[in-house]
């Protein structure tokens, strides 16, 4: 790619899947986790993203240790009756693409339109990239992406990143790793 | 050389040297290999497919039938690259295909002497008898006699990706219209995806003379590229080619042939050009033979004198532009015979080159070229790849789309708009106007249809690529093959890589001719994609050998992979299947250590890959009561239970634990297999069978890393590594569960086992698994810890009988696996009423039993059928067959699992596993199929 990019993975975020209970109202859990970001997946399903930095929620983060007496049933008694929570933190693996070329990269992988006029800042989708499940959203800049995966196919899935920025044309310039964390 | 001084698009200062059959030669930047070729004097490119006569270069693009190449070598080597539209490169290697031992002394140009054996169809008739021999002799022969470019069967070196495209419009071909098309798109804010094959944009204003608002129509070309790229909403893919045109506004594009492009677009506009008919005539086929376009771009765009003595065979205004074009440049044509005038060229004669042709007049002339200017077929092939149908134009001798699908706008050439200046107006109109229409010098037009030229002695070729001649579409017809779909099949006319482009038509033409029908009533092809071939490269992509599919990897993997494992394949998954040891001398060795080791002392399994499901909401117990044939809404907080799932048709689904961590959180468990499934499974259920219940579900698979460990001192393992929390039995009984933190993180451990032994289980969120095994292992070290993989899973779980995947086939009922007394009667449940069915509960249905040899020194196999003794070893005599075996190391022997007619009744009995295909006959006895520790004593520990 013309343009660099830089690829590192979030290390500070607890994840869980939340799904509203029959009949609530999503405004209603949207208002419970205002200060959590709320990437939709689906219908009354979200994936809840949280920086725990410092301390995350409820013994259920990575990165620094939370302590082990916080109640571990602190965010479902926040939305107890409004909806299931499960802590996902683990299950997904979330890589943050930047730079000005990491809009092209993630449109050789993704069937979906990443131009900027119509996924833009709060844009997020569920789709597959290289035959692996993805959910993509967009930072709040114009050249960040989020994308969450199952953490069991990291492996393939910097694979597909391999291989799709070392492509042919490759400008002589961008000979660097992509994988090397831009400081 | 017959390179002109001056003229054409090649940069005369960029000297590029390249080999062809190994000999040495040089072009200039902007060449293609083609017009290199031409400029070399290289005449003669290729050996014809089945005939193997001599070909040179007809045409000047991607409908090329005869200069087809292989580039580069060994496991480089790209076969068929057609000449004609291959860009010249430094260093390039290009080998001729098809001949032995060389393109100028090429044996099996015998064929060409033998044809009459090889009229079409004559594989059918030659080679019917005897038929044994078809597939030894006959068809590796023909294969080898007739065929294009040959494989290196090497790696394919080439890296390939994929990208993806949207847009509003979509502008196919780059010539005129499509120029004009994107520019008027472009200019009012559209998005535009301008889509070319060739390398530089332009299509056939590079290789003809015009002029356009005053100027050189090259002049127009660049200011319209330059604006084009200086919008930010219009995007050039050169070098690229759309080959099909697929639903819901998706097409699909290789650009340089290395990259696969899925493209969705509101609209397309086709402004794919026209291609240039040959004449069919005796002789047309002879290297120096060209269509008169080709003869044109070679002069015009690349610089090259395709002879000394051109002759021009026309039926077409075209073909008078062309001599006045090679006029201008400076290489006057020695004659223009224009069939229009009732002249034609009779034959044409040579052999590896053009010599002469002899006129209708009886006049023969001295050539070393000739073009033909047969009139011109729009290029609708991506507008009927969704069933459009063309119909043909009187007006304009050619096929039209008329109907494209929707969507889809025909432009320029390929709407039968072949002047310049209506060329450039139809693509401003379907763009959607809004931009003047410029002036163009005059480009007439006109053409007259000449389908055959009569009294022609000699071989007419219709469909160069596969050596279809005139005779072979008359013979079709006589044969009864009158259909134009019958005669492409008997004749393959249009059934080679070039897909009849420079053919087809004519083919119709002539089968119209023979059986007395005009060209509506002959009717044409469909064009299917590829419209040009792909390679299958381009379509894999980067998912080729170990990356074919994505992998799974869990957490332990790296600990595993540190640690001698062997993986093996489980779905998706890398499963740890040993850990093998130095000394070892088998696999057999490794299990059976790991077995005993984990049954006399601890052992740790990576079971992170079961599925695994929470179940939230104030009805999850209510859902699990009806997914399950036990019940669930009676488990207490922090109990697990085992379970098990029927199909709607009352068999066997799938198994697992589930436990329950507050009243309305439930923990689901399944098999490895089954994990998708399931999940789908519950969502069903909860969606569209049961919506008004108060539960939702979502796969936790990926959160937790779980390790199995198991055996009798696997409580004093844990006790090292979690020394505050009580493992006791009064605190964490069997099937107990409890929630709490491990260096802060949250964990769970469950007791339960699946190999017999005291054992539990113990998770943690998935990114702090790998810290999580190295602990377990530094903490069981002084135990004497040992890892085992899914093969001592298996052998230790058919030591307990607990049934697994090749008992859970889909095939077996509860019963039949011995859990009939879990259906519950005080619930319904999936598969209940189904379950109930007589055949479903008949006795003698084959159910679940544990063998063992009678010799205990004998092996067992599984798949082996079972017999009573003394039976007969028919199949009305089969009472069932061995599902799993293991050589048990707790027993010393083989045993094994089998569903054997009225199974429960028969422990004791001395029965025969009957094996033709491997050890013959086993006799066995019929025992429990638990054989390890039946009252289970252990798992209490």
């Amino acid at each position: 790619m013309a343009e660099p990019f830089t690829i590192t993975e979030h290390t500070n975020l607890a994840l869980a899947t939340i799904m509203a209970r029959k009949g609530v109202d999503p405004a209603a859990i949207e208002a419970a986790l205002a200060d959590t970001q709320l990437i939709p997946t689906g219908p009354g399903t979200w994936l809840a993203v949280s920086y725990c930095d410092p301390p995350p929620y409820p013994g259920e983060g990575r990165g620094p240790v939370p302590t082990p007496d916080l109640d571990p049933g602190l965010r479902r008694d926040t939305l107890k009756d409004l909806a299931s929570v499960s802590d996902q933190s683990g299950g997904y693996i979330v890589y943050r693409f930047s730079g000005p070329a990491a809009r092209t990269l993630l449109q050789r992988g993704a069937f979906i339109d990443l131009h900027p006029s119509v996924f833009g800042p709060g844009s997020s989708a569920v789709t597959v990239i290289a035959h692996i499940g993805v959910i993509l959203w967009q930072a709040d800049d114009d050249t960040s992406f989020d994308v969450a995966l199952f953490r069991s196919f990291a492996g393939s899935f910097r694979h597909w990143v391999e291989a799709s920025a070392n492509a042919h044309d490759r400008h002589p310039d961008e000979s660097r790793d992509p994988w090397d964390p831009q400081v | 050389m017959s390179r002109l001084p001056t003229g054409g698009l090649i940069d005369r200062t960029k000297p590029l040297a390249f080999s062809f059959d190994g000999k040495r030669y040089t072009g200039f930047a902007g060449d293609t290999l083609a017009s290199a070729l031409l400029a070399n004097d290289i005449r003669l490119v290729a050996r014809s497919f089945k005939y193997h006569r001599p070909r040179g270069i007809l045409t000047a693009g991607s409908e090329e039938p005869n200069a087809l190449v292989t580039i580069g070598r060994g496991a480089h080597a790209e076969p068929n690259t057609r000449a004609t539209t291959l860009p010249l490169f430094d260093g390039l290697e290009a080998s001729s295909q098809n001949r032995w031992p060389s393109l100028d002394h090429d044996l099996l140009s015998i064929n060409g002497i033998l044809s009459p054996l090889f009229v079409a169809g004559f594989y059918y008739k030659t080679f019917m008898w005897p038929a044994a021999l078809w597939e030894k002799l006959y068809e590796p022969l023909i294969r080898r006699a007739a065929g294009l470019g040959a494989l290196s069967m090497e790696p394919d070196p080439a890296e390939y990706d994929a990208d993806h495209g949207f847009c509003d419009l979509l502008v196919v071909g780059a010539g005129p219209a499509g120029l004009a098309a994107a520019l008027a798109a472009g200019r009012a804010g559209q998005r535009v995806l301008l889509v070319d094959e060739d390398v530089r944009p332009g299509g056939r204003l590079l290789a003809e003379r015009h002029e356009i608002d005053g100027n050189s129509a090259l002049d127009w070309v660049d200011a319209t590229i330059a604006e084009l790229a200086s919008l930010p909403n219009v995007r050039i893919l050169s070098r690229t080619i759309l080959f099909g045109a697929y639903d819901g506004g998706t097409y699909g594009a290789v650009e340089n042939g290395r990259r696969l492009w899925k493209i969705v677009a509101r609209r397309a506009i086709l402004a794919t050009g026209a291609i240039e008919r040959p004449l069919v005539f005796a002789g047309n086929d002879i290297p120096g033979v060209m269509t008169a376009s080709a003869v044109q771009a070679y002069a015009t765009r690349w610089g090259v004198a395709p002879g000394k003595r051109i002759a021009i065979f026309t039926t077409s205004d075209s073909g008078l532009k062309v001599a006045a074009d090679l006029a201008a440049i400076g290489i006057e044509p020695v004659t223009v015979i224009d069939a229009r005038d009732g002249m034609l060229v009779t034959r044409a004669i040579g052999g590896k080159a053009l010599k002469a042709i002899e006129l209708s007049d009886g006049r023969r002339i001295a050539v070393d070229t000739l073009a033909m200017a047969g009139g011109w077929n729009p290029s609708v092939g991506l507008g009927c790849n969704l069933g459009a149908r063309p119909n043909w134009s009187e007006a304009i001798g050619a096929y039209l789309l008329d109907s494209p699908p929707g969507g889809m706008i025909m432009a320029g050439a390929a709407a039968g708009a072949f002047g310049l200046g209506a060329a450039i107006a139809s693509g401003i109109e379907a763009a959607g106007g809004g931009m003047p229409v410029p002036a163009t010098s005059e480009d007439p037009s006109g053409s007259r249809p000449l389908w055959h030229v009569p009294h022609s002695r000699g071989k007419a070729f219709v469909d160069y690529q596969h050596d279809v001649t005139d005779k072979d579409v008359a013979l079709a017809a006589r044969e009864g093959f009158t259909s134009v779909e019958h005669m492409k099949r008997y004749t393959t006319l249009g059934m080679a890589t070039d897909q009849g482009k420079t053919g087809q038509v004519n083919g119709n033409a002539l089968l119209a001719i023979a059986t007395g029908k005009t060209m509506s009533e002959a009717g044409t092809i469909l064009s299917r994609p590829p419209y040009l071939p792909v390679s299958i490269g381009v379509l894999a992509g980067h998912h080729r050998g170990e990356h074919f599919k994505p992998v799974r990897h869990t957490s332990g993997h790296a600990w595993a992979l540190e640690n001698g494992a062997t993986f093996v394949d489980t779905g998706q998954w890398k499963r740890a299947q040993w850990f093998a040891r130095p000394g070892e001398r088998d696999w057999l060795e490794t299990v059976s250590r790991e077995v005993t080791a984990t049954r006399t002392g601890v052992g740790i399994c990576d079971v992170s890959t079961l599925g695994k499901i929470d179940v939230h909401g104030p009805d999850a117990s209510t859902l699990l009561d009806r997914l399950y044939v036990n019940i669930f809404s009676t488990l207490p907080v922090g109990r697990a239970r085992y379970g098990l799932m029927l199909r709607e048709d009352g068999f066997v689904m799938d198994d697992g634990t589930t436990t329950r961590f507050a009243e309305d959180r439930f923990y689901v468990t399944t098999t490895t297999v089954n994990a998708a499934r399931i999940m789908q499974h519950i969502d069903f259920a909860r969606q569209v069978l049961w919506p008004e219940l108060d539960v939702q579900a979502t796969s936790v698979t990926e959160q937790w890393a779980t390790y199995a460990i198991a055996g009798p001192r696997s409580r004093a393992l844990l006790a090292k590594l979690l020394p505050d929390l009580d493992l006791s039995n009064e605190a964490l009984p069997y099937m107990g569960a409890m929630e709490f933190h491990w260096q802060g993180v949250t964990a769970r451990i469950f007791r339960l086992s699946f190999s017999g032994e005291m054992a539990f289980e113990l998770a943690v969120p998935a990114h702090h698994g790998d810290r999580l095994i190295r602990a377990l292992f530094e903490a069981g070290r002084v135990l004497g810890v040992a890892p085992y993989g899914t093969e001592a899973l298996g052998v230790m779980r058919i030591e307990k009988g607990h049934p697994a995947g090749n008992e859970l086939n889909g095939q077996t009922t509860a019963t039949d696996l011995g859990m009939g007394r879990m259906l519950s009667r005080k619930k319904d449940f999936i598969g209940r009423v189904m379950a109930a069915r007589p055949a479903l509960v008949n006795p003698a249905r084959p159910t679940l039993v544990g063998i063992h040899p009678v010799d205990p020194a004998r092996r067992l196999r599984a798949g082996g059928h079972l017999l009573a003794k003394g039976a007969a070893p028919v199949a009305a005599n089969d009472q069932g067959h061995v599902t799993s075996v293991c050589y048990s190391p707790t027993l010393g022997h083989w045993i094994g699992l089998a569903l054997l007619a009225n199974g429960p009744a028969r422990h004791g009995e001395r029965i025969i596993v009957h094996d033709p295909i491997r050890d013959g006959d086993t006799e066995v006895e019929v025992v429990n199929p638990v054989f390890v520790d039946p009252e289970g004593v252990r798992v209490r520990g």
